[in-house]
């Protein structure tokens, strides 16, 4: 350490030129962020008198939640809700499995090298429209359209990239001594595995998990063609409301509340891992 | 005796084969890892791949029976389909401006939340949270916004510009302008997210030594923090842009693709084609071309930039 360095100057407390920049820019934005969903939640309890009105009602005197029931029961929200909920749990269990078994053995044993790693990889960037096309026509011959097992397993392979690439960064900067000394143990690479390194990967694999179950319980387009009356996820649900009418509003705006709230409050609780979730482990966050 | 003799039998018999099995089993170990994900991927991905190879080439259509060969009139007909090819524009156009500017906000964003104070932790939490919104809600929650005549923004900027004839969700130019938004207020927070995680990664001896040399805070800018950034910066747009491409979602639920087919992307058209129309043959070729054109961003611009870093 040099002595008699010179002391930064501090810029905190006083409202300096920056500061004020920063403030009216982070404002602006978060209003830009917020109103969108203010303006949702209110449309979804606003009894329906109140929609068609020049100059809108900013908050509703009476609110109400007939909007929540009707979403659920007249639109079949809650079939959807249901839907989506045994579909996204089970692909992610079996999308995160696979994945840490396949990241497991990049990170270890450079299976495949490089290019098998890539290729899992290039998966994640498949544009789904060229892939679902042949999916519908063979779930169509083994009779698994429309039913949440094809969903299942159609978004256990989209989410495969994100997992495995997620475990696989994990595993990376994890070190390898403590399996490497479960071997000398007798453990066997099954016990190795098992019994060590997996429950050290466990935050890891919470991640992956989280952001694997954000995808399916948001994803839209697989879902929009691979099911139709019974499988039919909570997003699908919007399509009926294409070109619709004001007094659906407040439906729409209801079911925009019911599918955001579980998947923002995963969200932030996993904030932590976002960094990697985002980039599939390529930026350690 | 004899029952007893021939059970210990049968259980050496079946610890042997037991070993046999752990031994083979450790043999193959990292092969036995990654087989159930390949077979899922093989099945699910390069199956239908190759299946869509012959459909590209044959008369597939639930309006005219039979599977004969065509040879390229399925490429022909997309290629010189007039809307294939606005829909490709519409798409180049949709994503290159949504990624761009929510380039420019993102970064604005993560510099001016590199430096703690009172309140970023809850002013984090609220960035983010567009992310986890599914993208077909967001279309929703602005088709809401937006709409006329009793929309809020309408409503707002008729108090502020006197009332307007404009229709913000089929009248032209803004369409795309409100298509836009919509993708700027969902995907801005993920340029922020990774922009941040650079700016906070810069090493803080570099600003004070650059400060106590005296430069100037925008030569620091563009000659310290940009060239420490790029990395992230080009992973960020790469990953924004390979998704932006294939604009779906919010195109279904704002727009419907129209008026008309004006605001098609390739993906929505492909869509349109296969599952309106029923031109299976015409909607796999066209998947194709999209394909190989994605493989080439794909290749150009993942393959560098996602080496493993050495261990």
């Amino acid at each position: 350490m040099r002595s008699g360095r010179r002391p930064r100057r501090r810029r905190k407390g006083a409202l300096s030129f920056d500061n004020l920049v920063r403030i009216v820019y982070l404002g602006l934005f978060l209003v830009f962020l917020l109103a969108p969903l203010y303006w949702t939640v209110i449309t979804s309890i606003k009894p329906v008198d109140d929609y068609m009105t020049i100059p809108p009602v900013w908050f509703p005197e009476q609110p109400t939640l007939v909007h929540y029931t009707a979403a659920m029961f007249t639109y079949r929200g809650l079939a959807g809700l249901i839907n989506s909920a045994v579909v996204s749990i089970a692909a992610t269990a079996l999308s995160v499995l696979l994945g840490t078994l396949m990241g497991y053995s990049f990170a270890r044993f450079n299976t495949g090298g490089q290019h098998l790693s890539f290729w899992v990889l290039s998966q994640r960037f498949l544009p789904p429209v060229a892939v679902v096309l042949p999916v519908f026509l063979l779930y169509r011959n083994v009779g698994l359209n429309d039913t949440r097992f094809g969903l299942v397993l159609m978004y256990t392979v989209t989410s495969l990239p994100l997992s495995a690439w997620m475990m696989f960064a994990y595993f990376r900067q994890m070190p390898a001594e403590l399996e490497e000394a479960a071997l000398v143990d007798g453990y066997g690479r099954w016990g190795a595995l098992w019994r060590v390194a997996l429950p050290l990967a466990l935050p890891g694999i919470i991640a992956a998990a989280v952001f694997a179950f954000i995808f399916c319980w948001t994803e839209f387009f697989f879902a929009l063609i691979l099911t139709s009356r019974s499988a039919f996820t909570l997003p699908t649900i919007f399509r009926g409301f294409l070109g619709f009418q004001a007094s659906s509003y407040g439906e729409a705006s209801a079911l925009a509340i019911v599918s955001l709230v579980p998947s923002i409050m995963l969200g932030t609780l996993a904030q932590r891992h976002l960094v990697r979730g985002l980039t599939l482990g390529a930026v350690r966050g | 005796m004899e029952n007893l003799a021939l059970k210990h039998a049968g259980v050496g018999r079946r610890a042997a084969r037991a070993r046999t099995w752990s031994a083979w089993s450790d043999r193959h170990f990292k092969w036995l890892l990654v087989a159930p994900a390949i077979a899922l991927i093989l099945a699910l991905t390069v199956y239908p791949l190759a299946y869509s190879v012959w459909v590209a080439f044959v008369n597939f259509d639930f309006q005219i029976p039979g599977h004969a060969f065509v040879g390229l009139q399925n490429f022909e007909y997309v290629v010189e389909d007039p809307i294939a090819r606005w829909s490709l524009l519409t798409t180049a156009f949709l994503s290159v401006s949504s990624v761009a500017l929510e380039f420019l906000l993102g970064l604005g964003l993560a510099i001016a939340m590199t430096r703690t104070f009172a309140g970023r932790g809850v002013i984090m939490l609220i960035l983010i949270v567009p992310l986890f919104v599914s993208p077909v809600v967001v279309g929703q929650i602005w088709s809401l916004i937006l709409q006329k005549p009793y929309g809020p923004f309408d409503y707002l900027v008729g108090q502020l510009f006197g009332p307007t004839e404009v229709s913000w969700l089929t009248g032209s130019p803004w369409k795309f302008l409100s298509l836009i938004v919509a993708d700027v207020w969902q995907w801005t927070p993920f340029m922020f997210v990774i922009l941040l995680a650079g700016l906070t990664s810069v090493s803080p001896e570099l600003y004070e030594a650059a400060e106590l040399d005296g430069v100037s805070r925008w030569q620091i800018f563009w000659n310290i923090t940009l060239p420490q950034i790029a990395p992230l910066i080009l992973i960020a747009i790469t990953f924004r842009l390979l998704d932006a491409v294939k604009l779906f979602d919010i195109i279904f639920i704002m727009t419907g693709g129209g008026p008309g087919t004006s605001t098609y992307t390739t993906s929505f058209y492909l869509y349109q084609t296969g599952f309106q129309h029923f031109h299976l043959g015409q909607a796999t070729a066209g998947s194709w071309l999209f394909l190989i054109l994605t493989a080439v961003l794909i290749t150009f611009l993942v393959r560098r930039l996602l080496r493993p870093e050495p261990v």
